[in-house]
């Protein structure tokens, strides 16, 4: 009887914070089918009463959206296949060989974490004019090629690699190049997952840098974007929602896609950290 | 040959050669990117600097005793402190209350609430702050609405900061859930058996077995959310803009002010610098608070 109590009330507040916690994305996406007039009325109504797609057509339309749109993806899929790849190496690197300094060097690494973004992004604009590589894609993505928390994350998973393994490779002949490359990139296609959509996201997500960094409306990334259409068409909430509802779907996606993996890789790199 | 060479692992080229690759590819970047821009921050700040008008006059002190009057600068600084406070204390407590809940044998259906509860945290948070903006509007916002009340939440001084805190708190506190479920699922069964076995109530298993256990973890998520809220100013910039007044002038978005619309990069790295060294501290104290305390 005890039991049956506790079970329902646990059920109850699992339930409810699942409520609160998509309501409002599930709200976002119910309101993109609604017209200007009945996102702004004073009766509210969750569902929309005139479903229309006239908004999603509209922003498409007016708005250079799929650009925008698709320069965030190849900016994210760019960022997140590079800094995956050279943080599965440097992980390797300082978690599988043996050297001088190189507690030193990750130490520092780590410590780099503690840097404000906003700290760094002053002395890094001046760099980028300085270069004048002020609105080119290679000033947006150098400063990310190497993160530490990818380094952290990563070297996390590369300790759980058995040397075994690694060193019956080599004595079959195979270079370092071969371990990494065909035995610990494959074994670790978990952290993988994970850290790909870590970097996705904030790449996806990435805000001051591509602001100060991009003028040409050609080259703008989608949450710069984002953020024009809400002054140009302040009282657009509706254009807003479904500009925005395509911004975040792609994400969420993907996330579902890969969340078996993604959540293993994360809960993986809890339990050491 | 010396002993120590001896002793030390037979190595190849290739693992010499990929080695000294990544290790001068990290020294590099790492010094280019992160330590130059912290010193360039110090030395900037005794600088009258404006990039637009490729402009730098040195100023000796000025611009730290400016620092050290402005009334903007300890608001921000108190609010910062406040905000990092709160946000993190409910991650951690939302995570805990949750991860507990999930972790129990009586609940089905597991995979769905971890995969919900993690939905906002995957969203983009410059895309998801602009859906707010329209819930926390007054009168026909979605939280007035469910609320049954009439609140200009984000003009009002008494609400715009929770405000912002409920966003942050509604898009972060499904990390710290999966983080304490990952930390659950390691912790050894028997010693919960054998506490059940000799009578400890629930209250007692969680607080004498669960927390210790789960101290690692929680004290990781405690250190990366202070980080990370400490450099909070998305909310800020896209809702309120540090309004009504000063109420949610956030240390960061202070910062991206000064900088980016003023250009004041003197004044803005002397700021910087300061919140450098506010986290530093901060993260520093969290470490040794964790060493001493084995009651938590």
């Amino acid at each position: 009887m005890k039991q049956k109590a506790t079970s329902a009330l646990l059920n109850m507040i699992l339930i409810v914070c699942s409520v609160l916690t998509i309501m409002p994305l599930v709200w976002m996406f119910c309101s993109s089918f609604k017209t200007n007039i009945e996102i702004n009325s004073l009766a509210q109504n969750f569902f929309p009463q005139n479903a229309t797609v006239q908004n999603y057509t509209d922003v498409l339309r007016k708005f250079d959206f799929l650009r925008y749109f698709f320069n965030s993806l190849v900016y994210s899929l760019l960022i997140t296949v590079i800094t995956v790849y050279t943080s599965t190496l440097a992980g390797f690197v300082l978690s599988k060989y043996r050297f001088k300094g190189r507690d030193l060097l990750f130490s520092m690494i780590l410590m780099t974490m503690m840097v404000p973004g906003v700290v760094t992004i002053i002395p890094r604009y001046s760099m980028m004019q300085l270069l004048g590589w002020l609105d080119s894609y290679r000033a947006l993505i150098l400063p990310s090629v190497f993160t530490p928390f990818g380094i952290f994350m990563m070297r996390q998973a590369c300790a759980s690699v058995p040397n075994e393994l690694l060193e019956a490779a080599r004595v079959d002949g195979a270079n370092e190049f071969f371990v990494f490359h065909r035995i610990v990139l494959p074994l670790l296609h978990n952290s993988i997952v994970s850290i790909s959509i870590f970097q996705f996201l904030w790449a996806w997500d990435d805000y001051l840098w591509p602001y100060l960094m991009i003028r040409s409306d050609n080259k703008q990334l989608l949450s710069i974007a984002l953020n024009m259409f809400s002054g140009r068409y302040s009282t657009d909430y509706a254009g807003l929602f479904a500009a925005t509802a395509i911004a975040i779907i792609p994400v969420i996606i993907f996330y579902i896609i890969f969340q078996k993996r993604f959540i293993a890789g994360i809960s993986a790199s809890a339990v050491k950290g | 040959m010396k002993p120590a060479a001896i002793s030390a692992p037979l190595r190849s080229r290739s693992e010499v050669a990929l080695r000294s690759i990544v290790v001068c590819f990290l020294i590099v970047f790492f010094a280019v990117f992160y330590l130059l821009p912290v010193i360039a921050v110090f030395i900037g700040s005794f600088f009258q600097w404006n990039p637009l008008k490729n402009q730098m006059i040195y100023l000796g002190l000025d611009n730290w005793v400016k620092l050290l009057h402005s009334e903007l600068f300890w608001r921000a600084v108190g609010n910062t402190f406040l905000f990092a406070a709160v946000a993190t204390f409910f991650r951690i407590v939302l995570g805990l209350a949750l991860s507990n809940a999930l972790f129990s044998k009586l609940i089905k259906h597991k995979s769905v609430y971890r995969v919900l509860y993690y939905i906002p945290t995957i969203t983009p948070l410059v895309a998801v702050t602009f859906v707010w903006k329209f819930i926390f509007a007054p009168r026909i916002g979605l939280l007035n609405q469910m609320l049954g009340t009439n609140i200009n939440w984000l003009f009002d001084g008494k609400y715009a900061m929770a405000a912002i805190l409920i966003l942050t708190i509604w898009k972060d506190f499904g990390y710290a859930v999966i983080m304490l479920l990952g930390g659950l699922y390691s912790r050894p069964e028997e010693c919960y058996e054998s506490a059940e076995v000799d009578g400890a109530s629930a209250w007692q298993r969680f607080r004498y077995l669960t927390l210790p256990l789960l101290k690692p973890t929680i004290l990781f998520v405690v250190i990366t959310s202070l980080i990370s809220y400490f450099q909070t100013y998305i909310p800020v910039l896209v809702l309120t803009q540090g309004g009504p007044g000063t109420q949610t002038y956030l240390a960061s978005y202070l910062i991206y002010e000064e900088a980016f619309s003023k250009y004041n990069f003197g004044y803005a790295s002397a700021l910087s610098f300061v919140l450098f060294l506010m986290i530093a501290v901060l993260t520093g104290v969290s470490f040794k608070i964790s060493g001493k305390g084995d009651s938590l």
